[in-house]
């Protein structure tokens, strides 16, 4: 969970970046490192998903592959299904 | 950029995937001393190694990939050999070397230690014959994980050679 929740936020982080550099300075070095990281991010949303046990309910391991904010849908999406938490 | 990204998955490589190799080599033994009882920690703790840094080893490819698109030699043959490669060795790991620790792991969890002397010598004879029996039963099991596990460390060596000597490659020793 703790892994989810590290690769879900740089996810997130590293589109946003991406996409902020894109509209702004441009700087292709940017470009270069912040695209494998946030390719690296994605895949480990989607690996640690389907390894997590809370995720295994319907619909819950489909989001992971949403780009940019897999992550995070099903971090909120576990979450609500565990109100004991 | 391009020395940064190389380091990187150099690195995750030596890191992520030589981890991986040592662990899933010892898991299939310490299993079955596990099963016949020894206690599930170790075999766990293997299990855990190898399921951590295969997640880790993600970045491997995918930095690799990144190199190679900066250095314009995604296309030569020498790669995409290595990356079919990988991505064998990558299904193997998650949908046959990790499912079979799994099962493996639980076998040993639901051995219960006999180390624990109860006081009753016939309790503990009867306990360590049903490990025996557990034993005998999980080791075919253990076998064919170890096979698949040295098919993966083989196939790994073949690419780091390859990355290596780039057969036809034209960029250089």
């Amino acid at each position: 969970m703790r892994t989810l929740r590290i690769a879900a936020a740089a996810e997130a982080a590293s589109l946003a970046l991406l996409l902020g550099n894109l509209l702004t300075v441009h700087a292709p070095a940017l470009s270069a490192l912040l695209g494998p990281l946030h390719g690296t991010a994605y895949l480990v949303v989607i690996a640690t998903t389907w390894m997590t046990p809370a995720a295994a309910t319907p619909g819950t391991r489909w989001r992971a592959l949403v780009p940019g904010v897999g992550g995070l849908l099903v971090l909120r999406r576990i979450e609500a299904r565990s109100p004991a938490n | 950029m391009t020395k940064l990204l190389l380091s990187i998955h150099v690195l995750v490589a030596i890191l992520a995937v030589g981890s991986i190799t040592v662990a899933a080599s010892m898991f299939p033994r310490q299993a079955l001393r596990a099963i016949g009882g020894e206690g599930p920690g170790v075999t766990a703790l293997l299990h855990r190694v190898c399921r951590g840094y295969a997640v880790a080893g993600i970045a491997v490819p995918v930095f690799g990939i990144a190199t190679g698109a900066q250095l314009g030699v995604l296309g030569d043959a020498w790669l995409i050999v290595s990356l079919v490669l990988t991505g064998i060795a990558a299904a193997l790991l998650g949908l046959v070397i990790l499912p079979g620790q799994r099962s493996l792991l639980a076998l040993a969890e639901g051995q219960a230690p006999s180390g624990e002397s109860t006081g009753n010598a016939d309790a503990a004879a009867d306990a360590a014959e049903r490990a025996e029996h557990a034993q005998a039963a999980a080791r075919p099991v253990a076998a064919r994980l170890a096979m698949l596990t040295g098919i993966f460390n083989v196939l790994w060596a073949v690419v780091v050679v390859l990355m290596i000597v780039r057969p036809s490659s034209t960029t250089g020793a």
